[in-house]
């Protein structure tokens, strides 16, 4: 199978061929394929290793002023939280924001990749790569190593010269352009409110309040999402962070407690 | 994820001096999706003597009405309520019973004995009995809880500390738990009084 290797070519150094120690391959450094009799098995296992994924809640929607990209922050292993303070908005570059969803390891690299690339585009062409190139490069990187455990579910946001740009890009390797995106396991309750309270004429600051309250809805019902809720909007100049809420907070600021007539008042506890 | 984790659950039960104190979280929930934010997950048997069930909800429930029909029965017979350690015994028999299709239960149980004397044990699903002297905990959150627990204990703790204590130690463990957590129930009780509290928690 030929991966497609492009990925690695700009940390290729100027080693020839011949110049390897094994002598044996003659194709630039690549990923090392494990040395196993069963291959098929072995990489299946690996799957299955990194499979529970995708606990989360990410968001994305165009609107009248440009893209509203919102994240929650929690990381969990089966279900064990193991973090409350992930960033899972990565900043491609001044314009252009990902988002991640699935492997944590898998978005990072493969999103500063992207970045890497995106910028030498600019370089070579002297003008900013369109959102439609970079999610297609994304893309086709993701295809090639398509069905080899990799777990990506990212939604590539920006603005360019035709305007705001969103596309949804995953490690199956489809590739859809939309308005609206929700990905992770806490999507369908962030579909729910950002679905009745969308209007494409929204002000900015609405639209920032609404992918704040679909994000916090999500991880009320879905376990493995919380932490912290942060919204960035994407406009003409570029990308700008608008809020990093703690849940926990935000919680009793939407539902506030109401005090009812005990004797005994019990005193702040929260362990968070 | 086993069928332990089906539903998420956290108890823990601690002894203090001459009392006890017994707590849970609050969610039920189908694997990741929450369902509700107000499951009772303790129960009380008699007024010094509380049992909360872990594990599988459905297990519990009948678990429990198991458990109540035993004991009233036993009212009517022994003319008396029971004591911790006998209940402790009469769950670990009913458990046993159905070793080879056990409940998916973990119980806890606390109460106050002969003299006023707190009693906390716990139990796995097939009954073997666990007592502790100072606390015990069941759940999707145990290890966390036990960290928490162990730090957090101190021997001899009046009802006020106690209370501070078990809240603190459930809420920084559900904390680190996917499928517990939305708020916490905290039962305190000595000799002469039973206080029920609900704890303000991160609602995620």
């Amino acid at each position: 199978m030929k991966l497609d290797t492009s990925g690695l070519e700009s940390f290729s150094t100027l080693t020839a061929p011949g110049d390897d120690v094994a002598g044996e391959f003659s194709a630039p450094p690549s990923f090392q394929l494990p040395n196993s009799n069963d291959f098929d098995g072995f990489v299946k296992e690996a799957i299955q290793m990194v499979k529970p994924a995708k606990g989360t809640t990410t968001l994305a929607f165009i609107f009248k002023h440009g893209v509203i990209v919102a994240a929650d922050s929690r990381a969990s292993m089966g279900g064990y939280i193991s973090s409350q303070s992930v960033k899972k908005i990565i900043e491609i570059n001044p314009y252009m924001l990902g988002t991640m969803a699935g492997g944590a390891a898998d978005c990072q690299f493969w999103h500063r990749n992207l970045g890497i690339k995106c910028r030498l585009h600019e370089l070579a062409n002297k003008r900013r790569i369109s959102v439609t190139g970079a999610s297609k490069l994304l893309a086709n990187i993701l295809y090639s190593y398509r069905g080899m455990g990799l777990s990506v579910g990212t939604m590539i946001a920006g603005w360019d010269e035709t305007g705001p740009g969103l596309y949804y890009v995953d490690s199956e390797g489809g590739r859809l352009k939309g308005n609206r995106f929700s990905v992770g396991s806490g999507s369908p309750y962030a579909y729910g409110v950002l679905d009745s309270g969308y209007r494409y004429d929204l002000s900015v600051e609405e639209a920032v309040e609404l992918g704040r309250r679909a994000i916090y809805h999500a991880t009320f019902r879905d376990g493995a999402s919380g932490g912290v809720v942060s919204v960035y909007h994407v406009g003409p100049e570029g990308w700008k962070k608008w809020t990093g809420d703690d849940v926990g907070d935000l919680h009793y600021q939407y539902f506030p407690v109401v005090p009812s007539t005990v004797e005994q008042e019990m005193a702040e506890a929260t362990g968070a | 994820m086993s069928i332990f984790e089906y539903n998420g659950s956290a108890l823990v039960a601690m002894v203090g001096k001459n009392c006890f104190a017994i707590a849970s979280d609050r969610r039920l929930g189908v694997q990741l999706q929450t369902i509700a934010t107000d499951f009772q997950r303790i129960s009380k048997i008699h007024d010094k003597l509380f049992i909360g069930l872990s594990g599988l909800a459905t297990d519990a429930q009948t678990l429990y009405q198991r458990l109540v029909f035993r004991h009233k029965l036993y009212q009517l017979r022994e003319e008396r309520d029971m004591k911790p350690e006998t209940f402790a015994s009469l769950v670990s028999a009913l458990l046993y019973e159905k070793r080879f299709g056990p409940y998916f239960c973990q119980p806890v149980i606390a109460g106050l004995g002969d003299g006023d004397k707190p009693f906390i044990c716990t139990m796995d699903s097939i009954g073997a009995k666990e007592l502790a002297k100072d606390f015990v905990v069941a759940g999707t959150a145990s290890e966390s809880l036990y960290g928490a627990c162990e730090s957090m204990f101190k021997p001899d703790m009046e009802a006020e500390e106690l209370f501070e204590t078990i809240s603190q130690a459930l809420l920084s463990s559900v904390d680190r738990d996917c499928l517990s957590g939305w708020g916490g129930h905290v039962y305190v009780v000595t000799p002469t009084e039973v206080k029920e509290r609900i704890l303000k928690g991160r609602m995620d």
